[in-house]
């Protein structure tokens, strides 16, 4: 379980978040929306610890997040699968080797994580793409490479940035569909998005941020 | 059982797990060198060159220093008397000189026996049966007491010539002081620009780390922020140090090699002009095995330090 307790983010004079409660259950979708600058980025930094709260505290599963420090960062962020609207895959390595870069870090064998990173292609539909060179993907196909190296080592907590950003309608159902069937297999998702069309057709909880404040948090 | 249990779960033994990264990121960086051969060829080169040349002067210094060492005759003077002094005045002056508190020994060499030994090195018994007299004078081999400086070696040669009867003095055997101190200079210099060479070989590999960390920074990045640690990213780069260092040692070792045998006949002739029986060692297997273990260290070094220093850059950059 996600747990902001009175969590304040303050850069000089200006608060990104401001006194902010918010608590998702494990197993759980919820989307979160707001205008640019409303504070949905400084929330996805303070939870994958890119950035610290300057009041207040979050908790993972009952553990606060301030205990976390040196060597044990890298250990939490391998919790959470990130999906950035910008894809960040890494052009000098085909498909696979950009999918299985998680499984390297938390050291699977060349054989588990061979297996995984089929599976998870299987998953995102990407199968026939395994040996391909990302540069040679659409939009779309990139963004569920970038999925897929998300959730390759079975991440507990899936985090997303705006991951429909640069994507048609279309192609944007296709990926929230990939999310809610992640979570029906169990991994708690976060999708921050300002993508109206994609709100609309949500019936997943959706907390919307302005000034570094909730101003709607509705159940689904 | 949850999900992080079963993941864990499906992990490798964390010994194998760390073998299979080191494999991975060594594999990844030698692919890196390969695919860009100019580059890595010249870093090389230049690495090689900076450890070459030093190791070369060092080799030959090794080498003159056996010819110093080979040679344990103590400077001496050489007094030749003039034509006229007779025997008796000879053993005079040799009893006057071994009186003297700075000299250790004196031996006088008869003018009979001197020309006796002239004619059985020279074979010139006829040139020499054709003179009226004996042209070789009476001499007296003068050895000063041990640790004598050269500048008391010339006072000295400077107070026997002042004594009567005596044509000429010659300060014997002082090339080989002169080449101990020129040897030690050259070790001197042979440091100070090993130093300055290696340092520049720190540099150009700091440089070439630099300019891989930045083409590879999403990279860096990514794996930052999917909870790689900074150990994990920085392993293919200290590879690729490695690998840098390691090459170049090896062109190095050919290098002195090469030297080596280009230097073995200037060498070998000064050998022979201080009549010496050495010749000119090859490097065996030290100086290679040396070579490539300091280029390998230097590798790791530079790309630790270039690691370091930029990883917290990029590292400040993907938190602001």
């Amino acid at each position: 379980m996600i747990e902001f307790d009175r969590v304040s983010r303050r850069f000089g004079q200006q608060d990104a978040l401001r006194n902010l409660n918010l608590q998702i259950d494990n197993g759980e979708m919820a989307l979160l929306t707001g205008h640019s600058g409303a504070g949905k980025s400084t929330l996805l930094r303070l939870l994958l610890l890119l950035d610290r709260p300057t009041g207040g505290q979050i908790l993972v599963d009952g553990q606060s997040t301030q205990q976390i420090q040196g060597n044990a960062v890298g250990h939490y962020r391998r919790r959470f699968g990130v999906v950035f609207q910008e894809h960040r895959l890494l052009f000098d390595r085909n498909v696979r080797d950009n999918i299985s870069l998680p499984l390297e870090i938390a050291g699977f064998s060349p054989k588990d994580a061979n297996r995984r990173v089929r599976a998870a292609l299987d998953k995102v539909g990407l199968l026939s793409k395994e040996r391909a060179d990302p540069n040679g993907l659409s939009g779309g196909e990139q963004q569920r490479v970038a999925i897929a190296r998300a959730v390759v080592a079975r991440p507990e907590f899936l985090i997303a940035d705006e991951p429909t950003g640069n994507l048609d309608p279309a192609l944007s159902a296709e990926i929230m569909a990939l999310f809610e069937a992640f979570n029906q297999v169990g991994v708690t998702v976060l999708v921050a998005t300002h993508d109206a069309s994609l709100i609309a057709r949500s019936d997943h909880r959706l907390m919307t941020l302005a000034a570094g404040q909730f101003i709607q948090a509705e159940a689904a | 059982m949850t999900r992080a249990q079963k993941r864990d779960q499906a992990r490798s033994a964390p010994w194998a797990a760390w073998r299979a990264q080191h494999r991975a990121a060594a594999n990844n960086s030698w692919q890196k060198l390969a695919v860009q051969p100019v580059v890595t060829g010249v870093t090389w080169l230049v690495i090689a060159i900076s450890l070459a040349l030093p190791s070369t002067l060092l080799l030959t210094l090794d080498n003159l220093s056996a010819v110093t060492g080979g040679v344990d005759r103590p400077p001496q003077l050489s007094v030749l008397l003039t034509g006229e002094s007779e025997f008796p005045v000879a053993e005079e002056l040799q009893r006057t000189l071994n009186a003297w508190p700075e000299i250790d020994d004196v031996v006088l060499l008869d003018r009979e026996r001197a020309l006796s030994q002239f004619i059985q090195q020279t074979d010139l018994a006829a040139v020499v049966r054709s003179l009226a007299r004996n042209p070789l004078p009476h001499t007296l081999i003068v050895i000063p007491m041990s640790a004598t400086s050269e500048v008391a070696m010339t006072e000295l040669g400077q107070r026997v010539q002042t004594l009567s009867g005596i044509d000429r003095v010659i300060v014997d055997t002082r090339w080989v002081s002169r080449l101990e101190t020129a040897l030690q200079a050259g070790w001197r210099w042979v440091v100070a620009l090993g130093t300055v060479m290696l340092m520049g070989a720190v540099l150009v590999l700091g440089n070439t780390l630099r300019l891989a960390i930045e083409a590879r920074k999403d990279e860096i990045l990514v794996v930052h922020l999917i909870g790689g640690s900074p150990a994990f990213a920085r392993r293919p780069f200290l590879y690729l140090g490695l690998w840098y260092g390691v090459g170049g040692g090896l062109v190095a070792a050919l290098l002195l090699m090469m030297m080596t045998w280009w230097m073995a006949g200037p060498v070998n002739t000064l050998f022979l002009l201080y009549e010496s029986p050495l010749r000119m060692r090859a490097p065996g297997a030290f100086y290679p095995v040396s070579l490539i273990v300091l280029g390998g260290s230097l590798g790791l070094l530079s790309a630790r330090l270039a690691a370091e220093r930029y990883f917290r850059q990029l590292v400040s950059q993907a938190a602001s």
